[in-house]
């Protein structure tokens, strides 16, 4: 896949572990297993991108003795995964016509 | 290999990374380990399940921009001595042209590789240019009723376009183990700058 598309669809898909709730680095790794295998490397960059970009905040609170990180979503978060829901609501039409056009005709 | 072990190697060995970024870092890998041994795994589990440190710095410098790599390492560490900084600028008409000059001749070598590629791609295309121009030469000269011109023209079509296919497809090949090779290129530049040995 292109790498620039790549990189905005796991930057969305972060976005959406946390959009029901503020998570942790390892929750968001958990959660996304079923769907993608996320390295603690790529997360690492995704999350301080998402944080640059404001659409998340990130705070430190104490967990069993000792610190954990916690990301909440914002407002503009919110916003960019209704923006991307609606993206690609239109690339599958597309992608419809296209598939479409494969089948045999008749 | 135990969480402390693993994150000083790691630690010694984004030597290459501002301060900052590297302790920060480290504190979320330090958590990811925290996390995985409060969800059931031993220590050395949680930190395997991390990766090599090796994978890491990998990782690391093919996210990381080169610019700001390069950046972090020019920025020195550690005010200099008057006398190095009076030698920098005294010295700075011989090493900066020659700096400059090192940089243009392995950017010259790099492009040189492209230009060869490129001229393999233009004397492909000619071949098949002139492969396609001969089939409605041949047509003509069998429509004026020349059949022996026709044949020779049809033959030598044939030809080129034999020499133009393998040759087509050795620049693809050629163009593509460029492409693939510019790429580790770049990684292994950037990373050496965020190796950069603690003794630096």
């Amino acid at each position: 896949m292109d790498a620039q598309l790549k990189r905005g669809f796991l930057d969305v898909c972060v976005l959406a572990a946390i959009q029901d709730g503020d998570s942790y680095g390892y929750q968001i790794i958990k959660d996304m297993k079923p769907y993608l295998e996320l390295s603690e490397s790529t997360l690492y960059t995704i999350l301080k991108r998402l944080e640059t970009a404001g659409l998340l905040t990130v705070r430190t609170a104490e967990h069993n003795g000792r610190l954990r990180k916690y990301y909440s979503i914002t407002g503009p978060g919110l916003a960019r995964i209704t923006e991307f829901k609606e993206e690609w609501r239109e690339m599958l039409t597309l992608y419809r016509f296209i598939a479409r056009e494969e089948e045999p005709r008749g | 290999m135990d969480r402390e072990t693993f994150l000083s190697e790691l630690r010694d060995r984004l030597a290459g990374l501002s301060p900052e970024d590297r302790e920060e870092r480290l504190t979320f890998y330090r958590e990811m380990i925290d996390d995985r041994m409060e969800d059931g795994l031993s220590e050395t589990e949680a930190v395997a399940g991390i990766g090599s440190v090796d994978d890491v710095v990998a990782q690391i410098a093919a996210e990381t921009p080169l610019m700001r790599l390069v950046k972090e390492r020019v920025r020195p560490k550690k005010s200099r001595k008057a006398w190095e900084i009076v030698l920098l600028a005294l010295g700075s008409p011989v090493w900066f042209p020659l700096l400059i000059a090192a940089f243009a001749v392995l950017l010259a070598l790099y492009l040189v590789l492209w230009a060869v590629v490129l001229s393999l791609w233009a004397a492909a295309l000619s071949l098949a240019v002139g492969a396609v121009g001969c089939l409605p030469l041949a047509v003509l000269y069998f429509v004026r009723g020349l059949p022996a011109g026709g044949c020779f023209i049809l033959g030598a079509g044939l030809v080129l376009a034999g020499l133009a296919i393998p040759l087509g497809a050795g620049c693809a090949g050629l163009t593509k183990g460029l492409a693939r090779l510019t790429g580790r290129l770049l990684l292994g530049l950037k990373t050496r700058f965020v190796r950069k040995e603690a003794a630096v």
